[in-house]
């Protein structure tokens, strides 16, 4: 009969790693924030952006969230900043600068987080029903 | 006869089986609160009382489908929770513009409900089997 709830653990277990998996891509954005290129008129530090699908997996018959895929940001535009002194400023004197937005960023790291602890919040109370259940052996 | 043959006991494990079930179906819908095109699923009420009545009335056995070969699939007879099915959720309150439709807080609401049905179950278990050591006889 516990098969179903050791399943409940794994699953919320899963969805943990993969927001945990967000939160990595998250950090790798914010900590690359004022990357950029190297030479004169290279591009900048591309934000990534991660997505999520839902998988069967086999093993266990039952559906898993999963990283779909981790790719990079083409649609938003590179800012660009006035530095004539810097390596890789361009003929005109303007140096492209990532396209991360630290607000959306910080959002998308809050969301992530408040799903995180929805899952832990399961994993706590399935682990009380074990609990209790075990607890029947000392009727 | 084995404790299992008593039809209470056999209908609060079968209860606490379609709870263990639905856990994992809840756990499942947090877990995919951010997959887009998610709609969140529940597992199709089982009438308890139903399943007491069957399963107390022993000159009545619930109808199912015969297995003539073990690849056959369970004929979904009552008793059986294996094939218990789940069904996408009715209308949610909303819809994010990705197209996932669950909401965290009405998942942890099913959560801590299914939780207290599975206590409930348990403690009518633990009296039921109270009552057994009474009868028994054995010094508590």
């Amino acid at each position: 009969m516990n098969g179903d709830i050791l399943n409940a653990l794994a699953i919320s277990a899963n969805g943990m790693r993969v927001q945990g998996t967000r939160i990595r891509v998250i950090s790798e954005n914010i900590a690359n924030s004022s990357t950029t290129g190297q030479t004169p008129g290279a591009d900048p530090y591309r934000r990534q952006t991660i997505s999520f699908t839902n998988e069967l997996d086999r093993d266990m018959g039952f559906r898993m969230v999963e990283v779909n895929d981790i790719g990079v940001d083409n649609e938003s535009p590179f800012g660009l900043n006035f530095d004539p002194s810097h390596p890789a400023a361009d003929e005109n004197g303007y140096v492209k600068t990532p396209n991360v937005n630290m607000i959306l960023e910080m959002m998308d790291a809050r969301e992530a987080q408040r799903s995180y602890e929805a899952n832990l919040g399961l994993i706590e109370q399935t682990r009380s029903m074990i609990a209790r259940t075990a607890d029947l052996l000392r009727v | 006869m084995t404790i299992q043959d008593i039809g209470l006991l056999q209908a609060i494990g079968t209860k606490l089986d379609y709870l263990s079930q639905r856990q994992a179906v809840i756990s499942n819908n947090v877990a995919n609160a951010d997959t887009p095109g998610y709609r969140p699923r529940d597992i199709v009420d089982v009438d308890f009382a139903q399943i007491l009545r069957e399963q107390t009335n022993t000159s009545v056995r619930p109808v199912s489908l015969a297995t003539t070969n073990e690849q056959h699939f369970g004929g979904g007879a009552s008793g059986d929770s294996g094939a218990t099915p789940t069904r996408q959720s009715r209308d949610t309150y909303e819809v994010a513009p990705v197209g996932n439709s669950v909401i965290l807080e009405e998942q942890l609401l099913n959560a801590s409900s299914n939780g207290m049905e599975y206590n409930l179950m348990l403690s009518v278990l633990q009296r039921q089997v109270g009552m057994f050591q009474i009868a028994i006889g054995s010094n508590r």
